[in-house]
């Protein structure tokens, strides 16, 4: 432990939890007058500065205990036992009034859908300048976190005096601060005059750097001591609201803040809109901030900047994070402490690394083996110490060797797809030039993030999307030469399962009518053979054959997956093309359903075409990969040169990104 | 690290000590049981779409109160017969006026017949013309909406125009114009293809915007990926899924063109006196609103019964039906 990281320990034992949520309770109450135990004899505790993450599935409960927390569970759910506890003051009684004067200024809240969660008919600056005046914010200066505090004035190298210490650069006042510098360096025969104030012009943004953080950088660079503090306290004098707003929007990690201010949402990324929402909720300072899946809807590149940044940010600040996620990899990774929710229960928790190298709740373990991200590293690790690799990829595809390897069942041949954009001249290549071929009896495995065009490749394979160039081959035959009759017969070889378990099944139909109807199309067979055809591709997912009568609203979105799949199965085909078939999926379901589509391939012989956003996916069940970027192809190649020999940068960038990829994991 | 369990012997990895209240806790195994992974819930009995919409519906008093008035009111013009014996075109000018008496319990109108059997006699009519109209409008304006939103382009394009200028011209305008030239006729038809010719245009609408919004739905290209056809999807996937808000909007209209005939007979240009209906004697009875607003009353509260039921079904059928409640 470093000598800072002790001094934090030591604050943080003085100080106390931050937050103590004890015995929690919270029951909805549906229609019938029944209730619901969302949340039953939950505990845990936040400390100050530190980052706890709570995981767990969907319906664990985890969400709602952070809106419990915050008061804001929604519809009929309350609270009905237990304590919260804010800096050791009971708030879980509340009323909304008094809930309203914590929210924001003590508690803040980075929402999980970026889309939905900013208004579109207001400027970003005015939805930040909202969040500071609703809490009657000082605008002109930091507001120190208890533990900032506390850290200031054990620090000897920062001479804090006052408040006024706090105060913000202006904007109106930063040529003349600059200036001033510039000359003090150079009567203080500084050298490389020029590198010194490169850095001071990017650091010492308006709204957001402080005095005594300009007097420190003057200081670092060789300004006597009482002349620094002079030049600080005669040009940082506290900024405007439109200077803060910047400031804390260049916090939150947006370049030009002071423009992308006067923008409106739908101007900004979803990763933009997600770091404005950072800058929202941490506008008042406070000293917790719930992180509601504040990254599951961004590509995982862009999750790994925004997290780094945040974290980067909170530790600056002495914030406290609650991290609600569903991925225990990213939760280790981020959090110092784990808890672990399972069916509203917490069923583990204690230090992130100890939780999840030595798992002890049966859900703990089967959630660590699941992990995607985990059991890549996995293979990885038992590799570097040389153990046989193949006993632990358990579902190798079986007989592989015996199929004649050489034989591509479809091959791509410079695939390109050019959309025509609205309001545009020139074409949007969705797809430029792609070639790859696929082994019978293998998996291909593309790899992008949204936007790459990899779904664009997928439909077009699947004869959805015509080619604007380049050339398909299914079987050694051109696709493009298909009259409707080979198309026909395409479909029964070709089968797709699409991303969305909840869209791709017809909620009109039942589940046997479902499963039937490719058979129907196809005319396979007569009422009876069909009805028995349909109970074996039941047993084939390993559905109960009482299914067929429900409707897809009935059963869950890995069930409906394992129907799309019994569907695809239902002509025997020789392709199936998994477009994201598991990425709606909770890790354990995504695991069941991967394992599924293993042991199928293994029996069968298919061979897949499989998309996904997903690097850790691919290690468990693709033999080769294709990484897709701005519908080029990045990278072609086998699983494990992929991943141990990645040859671009671009790949080397997905890869760091896996969530707890670094971790290192004991094989107990 | 504390005594408790074996956590960590065989590691050298150093581990912080946790802060108070943050030590290593396992719940007990009994306290949350492990369940299988994504088990199907069988104890739930099965339900389709109309099934669910059912039970919801059979819960909702709305629906019960104006299930009962229709169903009341569609025996009525079904059978008058069984709720009187008496004539309504059998008048007898000596009773001109008269007020309720027993065996006549709404009173007589101006030419002596009797209110009560116009009443009743009456409901065939405007249900009849409901009905119809109901169905030439789904028919029509489902199938031009269905068209519409399937092809899209251009056939879109000009249907849509189309609509739009059925939908500029008013109803009653458009009704006074065209029944204008059919004055003669005494059918009950006239009016119910007129009332169908300004009538399809917000069908036409629902059912173009359902059948787009279903056309998009994944489960289509699925279907066109095991091989299936759009025509087929069309018939087989897009309608199914385009009915609820086309059945909310026919039941709901339903009553408002009973109102609509109502209106015309009213204005002397739907039906002829000759025909039995609510609106011609509303029509008749509104010169003796002063003296004897009973006559007017009671067709009044008949149509206004029937109508509010309607309408109240296609709420709660609207309710049933709503598909944001179905997509979880």
């Amino acid at each position: 432990m470093t000598d800072n990281q002790s001094i934090i320990a030591a604050q943080q034992i003085k100080q106390g939890p931050i937050l103590e949520v004890k015995d929690l309770q919270v029951d909805f109450t549906t229609d019938t007058g029944k209730a619901v135990h969302a949340v039953r004899n939950s505990s845990f505790s936040v400390y100050p500065g530190q980052w706890v993450a709570i995981v767990g599935e969907s319906g664990s409960g985890k969400s709602t205990s952070a809106m419990a927390v915050l008061g804001l569970l929604p519809g009929t759910g309350h609270v009905v036992g237990g304590s919260i506890k804010l800096e050791g003051q009971e708030i879980a009684g509340l009323s909304q009034k008094e809930y309203d004067k914590l929210r924001g200024s003590k508690i803040g809240l980075v929402p999980q859908d970026p889309m939905s969660n900013l208004n579109p008919v207001w400027r970003i600056g005015t939805q930040v300048k909202e969040a500071l005046d609703a809490n009657n914010m000082d605008v002109s200066k930091e507001k120190r976190s208890k533990l900032a505090a506390a850290l200031a004035s054990e620090d000897s190298s920062v001479a804090l005096k006052g408040e006024d210490d706090e105060l913000f650069v202006a904007s109106k006042d930063l040529p003349a601060l600059l200036d001033a510098a510039k000359a003090a360096l150079e009567k203080n025969g500084v050298k490389r005059v020029e590198e010194e104030m490169n850095y001071f012009r990017d650091e010492w943004v308006p709204g957001s750097e402080t005095r005594w953080r300009v007097a420190k950088d003057l200081i670092d660079a060789g300004v006597k001591d009482d002349e620094a503090w002079a030049i600080a306290k005669k040009y940082v004098l506290g900024s405007t609201m439109e200077d803060r707003i910047a400031g804390l929007l260049s916090e939150a990690g947006l370049p030009d803040a002071a423009t992308r201010a006067r923008q409106f949402p739908h101007e900004f990324s979803g990763g933009m809109r997600q770091r404005a929402l950072i800058a929202i909720g941490l506008a008042c300072r406070p000293d917790l901030l719930i992180a509601d899946e504040p990254t599951s809807a961004l590509d995982v590149t862009v999750q790994k900047k925004i997290l780094d940044h945040l974290h980067m940010l909170t530790d600056s600040l002495g914030t406290s994070v609650l991290f609600i996620t569903h991925d225990l990899g990213l939760a280790a990774e981020r959090a110092q402490h784990i808890v672990v929710m399972y069916k509203g229960q917490v069923v583990e928790s204690g230090p992130s690394l100890e939780v999840l190298q030595h798992p002890q709740h049966p859900y703990t373990k089967r959630l660590v083996a699941a992990a995607p991200s985990l059991a890549s590293q996995r293979i990885i690790s038992a590799k570097e110490r040389g153990e046989n690799t193949d006993a632990l990829l358990e579902h190798k595809v079986a007989g592989e060797n015996e199929l004649a390897k050489s034989e591509h069942i479809i091959t791509v041949e410079h695939l390109t797809k050019e959309f025509k954009l609205p309001r545009k001249k020139e074409m949007f290549k969705a797809v430029d030039d792609v070639s790859f071929s696929v082994k019978r009896g293998t998996t291909l495995a593309i790899v992008g993030e949204s936007g790459s065009g990899k779904s664009t490749v997928a439909n077009m394979v699947l004869h959805l999307l015509t080619p604007t160039s380049g050339k398909i081959t299914y079987e050694g035959r051109d696709t493009s030469t298909f009259k409707a009759k080979d198309i026909l017969d395409f479909r029964r070889h070709v089968q797709p399962v699409f991303q969305n378990p909840y869209g791709s099944l017809d909620p009109m139909y039942s589940i046997f009518r479902s499963i039937e109807e490719p058979l129907r199309i196809h005319g396979i067979g007569d009422k009876k053979s069909r009805s028995k055809r349909v109970r074996e591709l039941l047993d084939m997912v390993e559905m109960p054959v009482s299914v067929m009568g429900r409707y897809p609203n009935e059963l869950s979105g890995g069930q409906r997956q394992r129907i799309a799949i019994a569907r695809a199965m239902a002509l025997e085909p020789d392709v199936i093309v998994c477009d994201e078939a598991v990425s709606a999926l909770d890790v354990l379901v995504q695991d069941q359903v991967l394992r599924l589509l293993n042991d199928l391939q293994a029996e069968k012989g298919l061979s897949y075409l499989f998309i996904t956003h997903d690097l850790a996916v691919v290690r468990q069940i693709a033999d080769e990969v294709v990484v897709m970027q701005h519908g080029r192809l990045v990278e072609h190649a086998t699983t494990d040169e992929v991943f141990d020999h990645p040859q671009k940068q671009y790949t080397r960038d997905l890869l760091d990104a896996i969530p707890g990829g670094k971790l290192q994991l004991g094989l107990d | 690290m504390s005594n408790d369990q074996n956590i960590n012997q065989n590691s050298d990895e150093f581990f912080a000590d946790p802060l108070p209240g943050q030590e290593r806790y396992v719940a007990p195994l009994d306290e949350t049981p492990l369940q299988d992974v994504d088990t199907v819930d069988e104890t739930n009995p099965p339900t389709s779409m109309w099934a669910d919409a059912w039970k919801t519906l059979r819960k909702n008093p709305l629906f019960i109160v104006s299930a009962v008035l229709v169903v009341l009111v569609f025996v009525v013009a079904l059978f008058p017969q069984l709720f009187t014996r008496i004539d309504p075109r059998d008048c007898d000018l000596t009773y001109s006026l008269e007020p309720a008496s027993p065996g006549h319990p709404f009173g007589f109108n101006n030419q002596g017949c009797d209110v009560y059997a116009r009443v009743i006699y009456g409901a065939r009519t405007s249900v009849a013309i409901g009905i119809y109209t109901t169905l030439l409008v789904s028919v029509l304006g489902g199938l031009i909406g269905a068209v519409a939103g399937f092809f899209g382009g251009w056939v879109d394009a000009v249907l849509s125009r189309l609509t739009d200028i059925f939908f500029a011209v008013p109803l009653l305008l458009g009704a006074i114009v065209l029944l204008q030239m059919f004055r003669t006729s005494s059918s009950i038809w006239k009016v119910i293809f007129t009332l169908t010719l300004f009538g399809w245009v917000s069908m036409a609408r629902i059912v173009r915007g359902a059948v787009m919004e279903a056309k998009n739905l994944e489960f289509n290209t699925a279907s066109l990926a095991l091989g299936s056809t759009p025509g087929r999807n069309l018939f087989r996937h897009i309608l199914p899924n385009s009915l609820a808000p086309a059945i909310v909007i026919a039941t709901m209209s339903l009553g408002s063109y009973i109102v609509s005939e109502a209106t015309l007979s009213f204005l002397g240009i739907g039906l002829p006196s000759s025909v039995v209906s609510w609106g011609g004697d509303i029509s008749t009875a509104q010169q003796y609103l002063r003296t004897n607003p009973s006559v007017l009353f009671y067709p009044s509260a008949a149509l206004a019964i029937t109508v509010l039921a309607f309408i109240m079904l296609g709420d709660a059928v609207q309710d049933a039906l709503d598909p944001k409640a179905r997509t979880a």
